[in-house]
């Protein structure tokens, strides 16, 4: 190979190739997915996520919370994500849950659990409040978590004396600062658990629903 | 096909040329590599101590291990990268880099753009895309410093003084285009007119995989290609195949970025596509293997007692490895247990480190004496060195595989409580920062040994050609 640019002309093909047979066809097949009206209940799936949650999303993007956790739950027949024990969603997710959200962050890394669901596992916002002040706190008797770190700087701690004591302020217990003051959530830390709620594929579209059952074994399939 | 036909006297005109551009990339790289190194090590014990620095918002966990990431990749990475194309692109095409001086306009904006983008993460501008975690606007700071460097290899490239056109070239001319393609691509897909859903996953995917796999491997490839056969005085066994291994390598690569979506909720033949670029890769990876491995064979001990060709040599090691890496990774079976795991992480962290890293240390070690006339100041800093990187490599690459596996099935195990895994994982992520502060004490040993050899002030050493070798690892002794 001597002639520069012969040597251009393949190089530029290769990434130009890639790009138009990737990303190109890919955005041509799923780019403009919409969403799905039930025609049962008349409503557009999924549903669009409030402000606030979306506020807090902004909030997840900017802890980098991607690092540790992955918001995407696998099919059946590939990893266990839908077993009880684990049981990180209802149902695989799809490509068509996603288009609700402005960023998608499908993560990479599982040092702590997917959260695709977590709004459907958890939903007392009293727990997320004490997972970020105080990780290894206990909620309902159980430690919450094992080796994430604490937010703390997402809470306002200060003395009760002197002033109205907040409504919005949530007790930690011994993970507390102690008697007489109070622990208040930021409005970054309202938004972050506003959006950890809004966090739940709970409807299961009939168009793509027989995605995710498991393969027909072989002998059965021979009767239908 | 002897890239060192031209002359000494040629030679040494060349590297005048190249020597303050070089220093100043390398040095920046070198600083980089401390400091990103401090923040990786820092970042990881994290994970096995979670109160550690997280009560201040710009040293949490989620916004420091990015950091990390991007400053090794973007800072130590990509310096090291312009420095050495530079300088071997220059050397291969016979002519002298000229008007270096706005080189080191590129290497200020490049090193100014680096640390507005790492404040941008830590102080809360992260968008969270990985390895495009630096907020938008030091996209165009970072492409206009890469413009320059690119534009510099290119020219030199263009106005070569050679007949032929040497393998190394062909590798440095395609990542010097593919590099700001997929960088100013990606950027555009997912900031400036963002694609919905999960196409920004997939996306990402294709950066990622690129910057990897065109841009870091094949700066590598150009370091084994040119070294191996300049130390060892001979030429690449089977030359005649090594077009077929380039483009092989660059098309199979551009299309296996999918591969890292196995099992997400992307339309299936995204990974397929993926995992079918992954196998065909093979076939250009046995190429590489036929020319390199075939040029080594019978000479090992020569490779032995030349410090860049043991380097180099663990470089080609961990290429092999990256691509077997890829390939598992792409096994469905094995990506069921072993995804979102430390095994997961492993095949970039082999390309990046064991593979690129490594071929850049013995580029180093080549270039560096002879731009600057000077010995290395400290055999014994160069064992530490040495040492340290080889035995790390060693020992994350066999420990996080297992661990990785270990981590992988206890999350698919159901009946495993999370907490369990967790507190499984914690021994190893505490191995992890050992293995990083091992590699870490090498860096600093190396960044001793550069200081002493760059700094000007410094005028032990004259000869250009009187190499005097340290006594267990010898410099090599012609130019």
């Amino acid at each position: 190979m001597k002639n520069g640019l012969a040597l251009f002309l393949g190089v530029f093909a290769t990434l130009a190739l890639s790009w138009a047979g990737l990303l190109l066809t890919a955005h041509h097949q799923i780019g403009g997915l919409s969403q799905f009206k039930d025609p049962a209940d008349e409503t557009l799936y999924p549903q669009p996520t409030s402000g606030l949650a979306n506020q807090g999303r902004l909030v997840y993007q900017d802890l980098g919370c991607v690092t540790c956790h992955t918001q995407q739950v696998r099919q059946h027949g590939f990893g266990n994500d839908l077993e009880e024990g684990r049981k990180w969603g209802e149902r695989g997710s799809y490509a068509r849950d996603y288009i609700r959200d402005k960023v998608v962050l499908i993560g990479r890394n599982r040092i702590g659990p997917d959260l695709r669901n977590v709004g459907v596992r958890i939903p007392e916002p009293e727990y997320f409040y004490k997972l970020l002040y105080a990780p290894e706190s206990k909620f309902a008797g159980q430690t919450i978590a094992h080796g994430m770190p604490p937010y703390r700087f997402l809470f306002d701690v200060h003395a009760v004396a002197g002033r109205q004591p907040s409504t919005h302020a949530v007790n930690m217990g011994r993970e507390g600062p102690g008697a007489g003051f109070e622990v208040v959530p930021t409005d970054r830390a309202v938004a972050l658990v506003a959006y950890l709620q809004s966090l739940k594929d709970t409807y299961d579209y009939p168009t793509e629903r027989d995605r995710n059952k498991p393969a027909p074994a072989a002998k059965e399939a021979g009767h239908h | 096909m002897n890239p060192s036909a031209n002359n000494r006297s040629e030679q040494i005109e060349i590297d005048a040329s190249a020597k303050w551009p070089v220093l100043v990339f390398f040095g920046s790289a070198l600083l980089w590599l401390l400091l990103g190194g401090l923040m990786q090590l820092a970042s990881s014990m994290q994970l096995h101590q979670p109160g550690f620095l997280a009560s201040w918002p710009w040293t949490t966990h989620g916004r420091l291990a990015p950091a990390a990431q991007n400053a090794l990749v973007y800072g130590w990475g990509m310096n090291a990268a312009f420095a050495f194309g530079l300088w071997l692109m220059a050397r291969l095409s016979a002519t002298t880099l000229r008007h270096g001086g706005w080189l080191f306009v590129a290497a200020i904006f490049w090193n100014v753009g680096l640390v507005l983008g790492l404040g941008g993460i830590l102080g809360g501008y992260s968008t969270s895309f990985e390895l495009l975690e630096m907020p938008r606007f030091v996209t165009f700071l970072l492409l206009a410093a890469y413009a320059l460097v690119g534009v510099w290899g290119v020219t030199t490239f263009s106005i070569r003084n050679t007949e032929n056109v040497y393998a190394s070239q062909w590798y440095l001319f395609g990542a010097a285009f593919w590099f700001p393609w997929l960088y100013a691509v990606a950027q555009v897909m997912l900031f400036r007119a963002p694609v919905r859903g999960v196409l920004q996953p997939v996306v990402n995917a294709w950066y990622v995989h690129g910057l990897y796999n065109l841009w870091f491997v094949p700066v590598t490839l150009a370091a084994a290609y040119y070294f191996l056969p300049k130390l060892l005085g001979k030429s690449i066994k089977n030359y005649y195949l090594s077009p077929l291994a380039f483009w092989w390598l660059a098309i199979a690569s551009a299309f296996a970025g999918g591969s890292r979506l196995i099992g997400a909720p992307v339309p299936v033949w995204i990974p397929t596509l993926g995992i079918v670029a992954n196998m065909l890769l093979v076939v250009g990876v046995v190429v590489v293997g036929i020319n390199l491995l075939g040029t080594l064979a019978g000479s090992y001990g020569a490779a032995r007692s030349s410090l860049t060709l043991r380097f180099v040599l663990v470089s080609i090691l961990g290429f092999f490895l990256a691509a077997a890496l890829n390939l598992a990774l792409s096994m469905r079976e094995l990506a069921a247990t072993v995804q979102f795991t430390v095994f997961d992480g492993l095949r970039d962290w082999v390309t990046f480190y064991a593979c690129f890293s490594t071929a850049m240390f013995g580029a180093a070690y080549f270039i560096l004496p002879r731009l600057t006339g000077k010995e290395w100041r400290s055999g014994a800093l160069i064992k530490v060195h040495a040492g340290a990187t080889t035995l790390g490599v060693i020992l994350m690459v066999v420990g996080l595989a297992y661990a990785g596996w270990h981590q992988g099935n206890l999350l698919n195990e159901p009946t495993v409580p999370f907490r369990d895994v967790t507190n499984a994982m914690t021994f190893w992520f505490a191995y992890r920062t050992g293995v990083l502060g091992l590699l870490l004490v090498g860096h600093v040993a190396f960044l001793l040994n550069f200081i002493w050899i760059s700094c000007p002030i410094n005028s032990q050493g004259t000869a250009a050609a009187s190499f005097r070798t340290p006594p267990a690892l010898s410099l090599e002794g012609h130019a």
